[in-house]
């Protein structure tokens, strides 16, 4: 429509709106959120991995000056399980506990830390039982069941080509990934209010708000009608707010004490309370021609879901559909398994599965390419897949996926200058205080290439609802009010929908009412989907709005029915104006709504999809978007410490609706995949964690993350509101098996897990060399 | 105050005698009593209710504290000098360069001296440099002033009703070095450490690791084995020296007992190796290395069971 002489349209670098107050410290994040009279929860959480519990009294908690409610299993008045795809957890445990960290009761008080002294009165009977924690036990014929729905979340089987057929040039191994979490900066918080009606009212930091009040409905025994939530301030999600966490227990408490709670957990709460990113073990084998075109891929993965089934079968759907990569594969095997462990619970972050087997097949393709003597980017670029290729699954690829162009135009960026000795000590691995020597530092430079598939798979309609509302504001200006569901957590929907609405209605001025459930459901912010699918219900609510606006002067105007009926064809509006040349029309927008506001409602769906069917076939994935990093490192060979140089992104982006906005979510995605490659690690000993802490998980700082050399692929998506496609999650699946690759090039060895951790770059001391050293010496 | 919960009183005295008058107070009342001099520490750990205090004595105003200054012999630093305060101090060049890469800036700007002994944490930084440097840490209480060697302070804990004014250590009679690894580029705590100080003049080399036992380590044989093979009237030492004294930092490092218990960052193997490469670097740092005799690589790794 006519968007072209209104600023702040699509295509811009339109500023977030709350980007100043982020940075100054003055945006209301949930956690930040105080109403009057309002109580302090805190939860009681199992310190015991797997636990049989013989009686919880609360008694004396109770009896505390200061505690409003103390609420357990028994205090559940609806169903006692909840899950996003399975409602197998317990929103508190009542007879047993899974894993370390899991809820057992909650209480509410007068301030946290007569909470936390009501916390400490609570009486639980464990009885410990021996944890399983190891995957690839779990499903042993005579391993224990852990859950009364058993240890297998799922089992997925691709057959693709015929078996048995190879190449001669046969690469395999193992590879491990480590578990990672969303670390997101501000913890989970809600503030919950009983309300007169009987009902509850949340503000709450979440990604779905509708998926939380059916889970919240269905555990409150209440109607969904009487569970209103709001979006308060989200300080990132990365998938790790897609899981219910505070929602149920505030709700209980508030609804018991009959007064406001906040709940809202700390840094080490936050580590354990919400689902991380799933631990995988991959074995690989890979089979070439003498030419290095694929011949076949097998694989084989063992997915650790935890204790719970959070979205466990959604993630090995897209592991295992992954599992071969970007890459035409005439045959293929792929299997895997998502078991139940007495490990924390794992489910949605950022790549969704995709990350773990990018680790897997990129290193094979390197391995595969030393193999054959080829360089890694010609091997990926000959084998590379292009629309219309039948993928393992039977799913024909869709355009665009200009997979070849982008490892091709990722190779072409210029390379950073070789190490100076003179550089800085900053500048050296390990910073300023591990003093690397320069003559000791070794340079590597590696490359990935993966796709991702962009919104909800194998059959789910994840629509999207809008409400878009035009009228004049009290001085008479029009204006745009836009109502979403759409949970903003860093994303960008803040600017989309302005930008949106402002390019298809002509008007500068929107207003996004606060996400809501108020309105219908907007899907999860998740799955790289946001942009395509909430930004398609606003422009298609837009566009009604559109409609009825213009057939509404049309009939004003007295032009004939065929016009009022398709109005689009005759008028247009531009520059605040409503325009019909041929008609010799031009009425301006304020005077077409004097008459009243114009409201429509639009729910956006993307094509159907298909369930997986018998040997893992059908056509799973919506659509994809492809990204290749390249990484340069260097690595102290003494101590095994590795800085990131350089990392180069070529990313296939579709149509780029706000270019600061994707240079926002690319860099992002890039820091958390080198994040995954070389530090962020929850490292769990017999199922507990032994670092849910900034201490001991460390995040990438400005330091460790280069300046990001990125070029945008900007071809449209066909299907998808201008062409977009999501951005999110590409760049997290290749910056670590980019970073990786660096490293084993710069050290010669092969990686076979991730993190990788300095000590897999050294040759370590083994205690029986040291103690015979020291015997020796003192003779 | 609002981290120690509703029942919490603070008091924020002005001198040491105040604060000391006020601890006494508080521990003859059976009062839970917690000073706090930057926080870093304290606050995290009552929020999350870790620890618990009835009384806070917030130490920022007591000026005497904050008092960095030299002797003769010998530098004081106050136990309310911060990391920020000791950077690029050219009296003690390598304590400015250990608390120049202490936490973040915002750590450095406020967390001090008193705190990295009163915590006392394993990984601190300041903590293993004071180890290498003989320190010792000047103490009040009801009792009077005390003295005492940092390893017999950190031994005993602080009386409740004493506090840390001072630590005190020689005045540098050479290069110090302090180098540290955790995990990234910058802002992080070391999962291993290590301080090498010369003493030009009295011909001592001293050595410490932090990130291999409770507290920090000194390296005796290693020093022992640098006090014989330094050219003292130069400062020199052969390259070769500097690989042997890294393979015994590893060795006593492997022998330290009680060891820190494994921990999500580093195994111990690998941090044995690290402070054999950390200290062979300090120390090729510290001294002058001259060619190795023929048939010796020109530099080799500091990793211990090299023939």
């Amino acid at each position: 429509m006519g968007g072209e002489v209104v600023s702040g349209g699509i295509g811009r670098s339109v500023r977030r709106p709350d980007g100043p107050d982020k940075v100054s410290g003055a945006f209301p994040y949930a956690g930040d959120l105080r109403v009057p009279g309002m109580l302090q929860a805190r939860t009681l959480r199992s310190p015991h991995p797997r636990a049989r519990i013989g009686r919880i009294d609360t008694a004396a908690a109770r009896r505390l000056p200061g505690v409003a409610a103390v609420v357990t299993a028994a205090d559940v008045p609806g169903v006692a399980t909840y899950g996003l795809i399975v409602a197998d957890q317990p929103v508190f445990a009542a007879t047993e506990v899974r894993y370390a960290g899991e809820p057992v009761a909650a209480v509410a008080a007068v301030d946290a830390a007569t909470a936390r002294r009501a916390l400490a009165a609570i009486e639980v009977d464990y009885e410990p039982l021996r944890p399983s924690t190891d995957p690839e036990r779990v499903l042993a014929a005579d391993a224990e069941p852990l859950h009364p729905a058993g240890n297998l979340f799922r089992e997925i089987d691709i057959r693709h080509g015929e078996p048995g057929v190879d190449g001669p040039v046969v690469v395999e191994d193992h590879y491990v990934v480590g578990m990672q979490d969303q670390a997101f900066l501000a913890p989970e918080a809600a503030l919950v209010s009983p309300a007169a009606d009987g009902g509850v009212d949340l503000r709450v930091a979440t990604q779905w708000l509708h998926s939380d009040r059916e889970q919240l409905a269905a555990c409150l025994g209440i109607p969904e009608n009487l569970v209103r939530l709001t979006l308060a301030g989200v300080g990132g999600a990365f998938g790790g707010r897609e899981d219910v966490t505070v929602q149920i227990h505030g709700a209980l408490l508030a609804r018991a004490a009959g007064a406001p709670v906040r709940i809202a957990y700390d840094r080490v709460e936050s580590f354990l309370g919400h689902p991380h990113r799933h631990p995988a073990r991959m074995w690989f084998r890979h089979t070439a021609t003498a030419d290095g075109e694929l011949v076949s891929v097998q694989a084989r993965l063992v997915m650790d879901g935890g204790a719970y089934a959070s979205s466990s079968p959604a993630v090995l759907a897209n592991a295992v559909t992954h599992a071969a990569g970007p890459y035409r594969v005439p045959h293929a095997r792929l299997h895997g398994v998502v078991v139940r462990t007495n490990n924390p619970p794992c489910g949605a972050m950022r790549g969704f599965g995709v990350p773990q087997v990018t680790i897997g097949h990129e290193a094979q393709m390197d391995r595969l390419a030393d193999a054959l003597g080829l360089d890694p980017v010609e091997l990926r670029a000959r084998n590379a897949v292009r629309p219309g290729d039948v993928l393992p699954t039977g799913q024909v690829l869709g355009a665009p996926l200009p997979a070849r162009e982008l490892i091709q135009l990722v190779a072409a960026r210029p390379l950073p200058p070789p190490p100076a000795a003179d550089v800085t000590g900053l500048a050296r691995p390990g910073g300023l205080p591990a003093a690397a020597e320069p003559g000791r530092v070794r340079r590597g430079v590696g490359y990935a290439l993966a796709y991702k598939n962009l919104l909800f798979s194998e059959g789910m309609d994840d629509s999207s609802a809008a409400r878009v509302r035009l009228d004049l504001t009290d001085d008479g200006t029009p204006r745009v009010r836009v109502h979403s569901a759409c949970a903003e957590v860093g994303q960008g929907f803040v600017t989309i929908a302005g930008q949106i609405a402002r390019t298809e209605l002509g008007v500068e001025q929107v207003d996004l009412a606060p996400a809501d459930t108020a309105v219908g459901s907007a899907g999860s912010t998740s799955a790289s989907r946001q942009t395509w699918m909430s930004g398609g219900a606003v422009r298609g609510a837009c566009v009604a709005v559109a409609d009825r606006l213009l057939a509404r002067v049309a009939r004003a105007a007295g032009l004939p029915a065929e016009v009022v009926e398709a109005p689009r064809r005759t008028l247009r509006i531009a520059a605040g104006e409503i325009v019909g040349v041929e008609a010799g029309l031009r009425v301006r927008l304020a005077d077409a709504l004097a008459e009243g506001p114009i409201e429509a409602d639009y729910t956006f769906h993307h094509r159907r999809t298909t369930a997986l069917g018998a040997d893992g076939q059908g056509d799973p994935h919506v659509a994809f978007a492809g990204a290749a990093h390249r990484a340069v490192v260097d690595v102290d060979i003494d101590l095994g410490l590795v800085r990131v140089v350089s990392m180069a992104l070529a990313q296939d982006c579709g149509t780029v609706l706000n270019p600061l906005s994707l240079r926002g979510q690319v860099e992002g995605g890039t820091a958390q995949g080198l994040g995954l490659a070389l530090m962020e690690e929850l490292v769990t000993v017999d199922g507990v964690v032994t670092n849910p802490n900034f201490h001991d998980y460390l995040l990438p700082t400005i330091a460790d993350v280069p300046d990001l050399d990125f070029v945008a692929v900007t071809e449209p998506q066909p299907d998808a509101p201008y062409g977009v496609k999501g951005v999110g999650e590409a760049p997290t699946c290749t910056a670590a098996p980019a970073i990786v690759a660096a490293i084993r090039a710069a050290v010669g060895r092969d990686l076979r897990r991730v993190p990788v951790r300095p000590q897999d770059l050294v040759d370590l001391p083994t205690r029986a060399d040291v103690h015979t050293a020291g015997d020796a010496s003192t003779a | 105050m609002m981290a120690g919960g509703k029942s919490s009183a603070m008091f924020r005295p002005r001198t040491v005698g105040e604060a000391v008058e006020m601890l006494a107070a508080a521990h003859e009342s059976g009062t839970a009593v917690a000073l706090l001099g930057g926080g870093t520490d304290l606050v995290p750990a009552l929020r999350s209710g870790e620890r618990s205090a009835e009384t806070v004595v917030a130490l920022r105003r007591v000026l005497e504290l904050r008092v960095r200054g030299a002797g003769a012999d010998s530098l004081t630093i106050g136990a309310g000098v911060t990391y920020t305060d000791l950077d690029g101090w050219s009296l003690s060049p390598g304590l400015a360069r250990a608390a120049r890469v202490v936490g973040s800036v915002q750590i450095r700007n406020t967390g001090t001296v008193g705190g990295a002994l009163g915590s006392a944490r394993p990984g601190g930084d300041l903590l293993t440099f004071l180890t290498a440097a003989d320190a010792e840490v000047l103490t009040v209480s009801p009792r009077g002033p005390e003295r005492m060697p940092l390893p017999r302070f950190l031994a005993d804990g602080l009386a409740p009703d004493a506090l840390v004014t001072a630590v005190r250590l020689a005045r540098p009679g050479g290069p110090q070095v302090y180098l540290k690894i955790g995990g990234r580029q910058a802002a992080y705590p070391a999962v291993v450490s290590c301080a090498v100080l010369v003493d030009r003049v009295r011909h001592r080399l001293t050595c410490a690791i932090g990130g291999v036992g409770l507290l920090p380590v000194r390296m005796g044989e290693a020093e022992r084995y640098a006090r014989d093979e330094v050219d003292w009237s130069t400062g020199t030492v052969s390259s070769s020296a500097a690989r042997r004294f890294g393979d015994l930092v590893v060795e006593a490092a492997a022998r330290v007992s009680p060891a820190l218990p494994a921990g999500p960052r580093g195994s111990a193997e690998y941090r044995w190796h690290a402070a054999g490469v950390l200290a062979g670097r300090a120390f090729a740092r510290c001294l002058h290395l001259t060619a190795p005799p023929v048939g010796e690589p020109a530099r080799g790794s500091a990793a211990g069971g090299q023939p």
